[in-house]
């Protein structure tokens, strides 16, 4: 079995669209980076998303943050119509519009599991409550999780 | 043999994919992709019982090519059909 590769740019509007075709459609999609750890790891975790309604802080959402641009991170805030994203393993934000948020993580398949991890379930609710509020520690908690050389420390070439 | 619902041929990104297609759910993690000729067969079979004969045939019609290749080559392409499990015997 080989694995094909879409650029997001032109995959994700089809996805978009047949969420959108269809109220109540949801579809699966692979999920890439290193932008949602540590619950969410590149390449080994899937998301079922569905087609954005009343988007709240603490979903994990599909935004169009640029022009072809898509993110699959959190919403750490939302003033009137603009939207403040972070993904939880980010300490950077994206903002976008309430328009610009496409889809809306339901759960997620992880480590190859069948079940879902959905977003109303427990699991997912306690993990976000203590990783947003962890925030203030994150930088160092990424480290201990994933030790490496932070990028400012790298010699220049 | 046929193809069995709820697989749909679409073009993604100039690629042919088969995607298992629920009315509820499009699982896009797990695809199974389709050259042009195996996608030309799949919208020609669509719809209807078909022998690989019938896709031998189709497949002399439209492209130029022999006839034990063309016998071959959709032995190998039913066979993996068969395999993925979006046609039944």
């Amino acid at each position: 079995m080989s694995t094909l590769v879409f650029p997001n740019d032109q995959f994700l509007p089809l996805v978009i669209e047949e969420l959108q075709s269809a109220p109540g459609r949801t579809v699966t999609l692979p999920l890439y980076g290193y932008s949602m750890r540590p619950f969410l790891e590149n390449g080994r975790d899937k998301g079922l998303l569905i087609a954005a309604t009343d988007v709240k802080v603490g979903d994990a959402v599909l935004a169009e943050v640029g022009k072809d641009c898509y993110v699959l991170h959190r919403i750490v805030r939302i003033d009137s119509d603009r939207v403040t994203l972070r993904g939880d393993g980010n300490l950077a934000c994206e903002y976008c519009l309430l328009k610009d948020i496409k889809a809306k993580a339901l759960g997620f398949f992880r480590k190859g599991r069948t079940t879902l991890d959905r977003t109303d379930g427990l699991k997912w609710r306690v993990y976000s409550w203590w990783w947003m509020r962890l925030y203030p520690l994150r930088r160092y908690l990424l480290f201990l999780l994933y030790p490496h050389i932070p990028a400012r420390f790298k010699k220049k070439q | 043999m046929k193809q069995k619902e709820g697989f749909r041929l679409r073009t993604v990104c100039g690629e042919h994919i088969i995607v298992a297609e629920g009315l509820a759910n499009i699982d896009f993690s797990s695809i199974i992709s389709l050259n042009d000729s195996a996608a030309f067969l799949w919208e020609k079979a669509l719809g209807q019982t078909f022998t690989e004969e019938n896709l031998t045939q189709w497949l002399l019609d439209e492209y130029e090519v022999d006839e034990p290749t063309a016998r071959e080559d959709v032995a190998s392409l039913v066979a993996s059909w068969l395999q993925a499990g979006i046609v039944e015997p």
